[in-house]
């Protein structure tokens, strides 16, 4: 037999579902990374007291050799596309118009990044190497969340070298 | 077998609600116990997880999620889960991956952060019924620790005032404990007129739901000769599972935590339990469950642990010391974390550190176990010096 169950009338099924919601804290050091966000529109990194490595976000700890790190310092938003996607589908899997670039970006000076959106660009124009600064929105309008920042942009006004 | 050590334990405060993250209580628990052990994370060869179903945090592989915190950057790593024996499981897994002459240092983390399930971990927990033959009732977990209390008890006669005693015990015990959540003097009275939450389950009768992480450090015997002048030596594990169909047993008497009894009994050459062992952290989400697992370990006559707390046996000072730790009751119930904190409180007494909890004498053998699933896994651990 290779029969299989096609449609779940067949056999007696019911609906179910796992009625659990959820209320996350963002720990100790992703307090401080996202009141820089919300209350200064800066990134924040901190350093590992024993081994330099600078996380962002920050840490609480030191993965590498488990001291604790400093504390939590802003750092400029701005950083290297290292590597990126243009998404075409939701999770839904309906068409997204414009498509959506989403980029891993290094943030200058420091051994992390984030992941996030890549905006007032032409997904044709972006490139691995691409230099880009955070958008944040307005202040009143920040919640204290990763989505503060509107996108990530390329950087259009170098300062001049010195 | 490679003889195993611990030699080093920590754990955080155990509490309702913790600001920090899962990671940050494993980091701090984990460099307590390194700390403790006078060792670094260079020293460490590989890492055992112990955290409890993903749906009390909230996050999905939990396991990996807590890698990092758990001091397991590079290194082996495995994260088990067996419902709320998982406390004691997680040090017997970091037992074999010693005793098999795999690693030489291995660093055990168990942590939960219930309070993340929202708006209470009950939630989480409906959904380890069977969904076709029990969920369409709308059970909690309550119930069935109530049905279950109940056969025990009608099957003894056994009363909740007894039963309450160990609630009192445990909560008094709380108090020497710096990272208790439920420390309290409490009376049989204040126990059986709390509310009640499913007959004959009240209120405080039960363990809270709380954060928190702890850790021990294992390892082989030279390297305990070298980094340890006071080993405590694993001298006996047992895990087992009964059917996990509750319909197919009897309720009044635990079976799988007298077959992993047996089985660390006989690791340990231990004849006479009752006799050979001086300490015990058995499993207490419940009061009763204190007593029907004192039976289950072979620790006294089944019906008999009643009379054992009523005559001031299990007490601190007693003749058998129960829970010194304070227990789940009274020290906080993050699951797998409060099976480990068992652990960790047979270390500190094994080596006369536990304080204001120590027990008289000294204490040369102890054990600890915990339970799990829908009531059928039992795991135990005994240490000695
Ligand atoms: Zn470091």
């Amino acid at each position: 037999m290779r029969e299989k169950l096609t449609n779940p009338e067949h056999v007696r099924t019911w609906p179910g579902s796992i009625p659990v919601e959820y209320v996350y804290t963002a720990g100790v050091a992703g307090e401080a990374y996202l009141r820089a966000i919300k209350e200064r529109g800066r990134l924040a990194a901190s350093a590992c007291l024993g081994c330099g490595t600078k996380y962002l976000p920050p840490r609480l700890y030191c993965e590498r050799c488990f001291e604790k790190t400093g504390e939590p310092r802003d750092v400029e938003a701005r950083g290297t596309v290292e590597t990126f996607t243009v998404a075409h589908r939701d999770l839904e899997g309906r068409q997204l118009e414009p498509p959506v670039v989403y980029a891993f970006v290094r943030i200058d000076g420091t051994a992390g990044g984030l992941v996030h959106r890549l905006g007032e660009v032409d997904p044709g124009d972006v490139h691995i190497g691409l230099e880009v600064e955070a958008v944040f929105l307005p202040p009143a309008q920040r919640t204290g969340s990763i989505l503060d920042i509107a996108h990530f942009r390329p950087v259009r006004h170098r300062p001049a070298a010195t | 077998m490679a003889k195993v050590a611990v030699v080093g334990a920590g754990m955080t405060k155990f509490v309702r609600r913790a600001q920090e993250t899962g990671r940050e209580l494993s980091w701090q628990a984990a460099k307590m116990a390194l700390d403790s052990a006078g060792l670094t994370l260079k020293d460490v060869d590989a890492v055992v997880i112990g955290s409890a179903p993903d749906a009390f945090d909230g996050v999905h592989m939990k396991g990996e999620y807590l890698a990092d915190g758990s001091g397991a950057w590079r290194k082996p790593c495995i994260r088990n889960f067996v419902g709320g024996a998982t406390g004691v499981f997680a040090p017997i897994q970091g037992w074999y991956h010693i005793a098999s002459g795999q690693f030489d240092t291995v660093l055990v983390v168990c942590e939960e952060k219930m309070s993340s399930c929202h708006p209470h971990p009950q939630g989480a927990f409906i959904t380890i019924f069977d969904h076709t033959t029990e969920r369409p009732l709308g059970p909690n977990l309550l119930w069935i620790f109530a049905l279950e209390m109940n056969r025990y008890m009608t099957v003894h006669g056994i009363t909740k005032e007894e039963i309450a005693l160990v609630a009192v015990k445990n909560k008094k015990n709380a108090l020497d404990h710096p990272c208790a959540q439920l420390g309290e003097e409490l009376t049989v009275e204040d126990v059986l007129n709390s509310e009640v939450l499913a007959w004959p389950v009240n209120r405080l009768d039960v363990s809270p739901a709380s954060d928190g992480a702890a850790a021990v450090v294992m390892c082989a015997e030279h390297v305990a000769k070298r980094v340890s002048d006071k080993p405590v030596w694993v001298e006996g594990v047992g895990w087992h599972l009964d059917t996990a169909y509750w319909t197919n047993r009897d309720l009044y008497y635990p079976r799988y935590v007298e077959y992993a009894a047996r089985m660390a009994y006989e690791m340990a050459g231990i004849k006479e339990p009752r006799k050979e062992i001086h300490i015990v952290e058995p499993y207490d989400p419940f009061d009763y469950k204190e007593l029907h697992h004192l039976e289950g370990l072979l620790l006294c006559e089944r019906g008999g642990a009643a009379r054992l707390t009523a005559d001031g046996v299990t007490q601190r000072d007693g003749d058998l010391p129960v829970c010194p730790s304070g227990g789940l009751l009274g020290v906080g119930n993050p699951i797998a974390a409060a099976g480990l904190m068992k652990v960790c409180e047979l270390f500190w007494q094994l080596r006369g550190e536990a304080g204001k909890r120590q027990v008289p004498g000294t204490p040369r053998r102890g054990l600890a176990q915990a339970w799990g699933d829908l009531m059928q896994v039992g795991t135990v651990i005994i240490l000695g010096r």
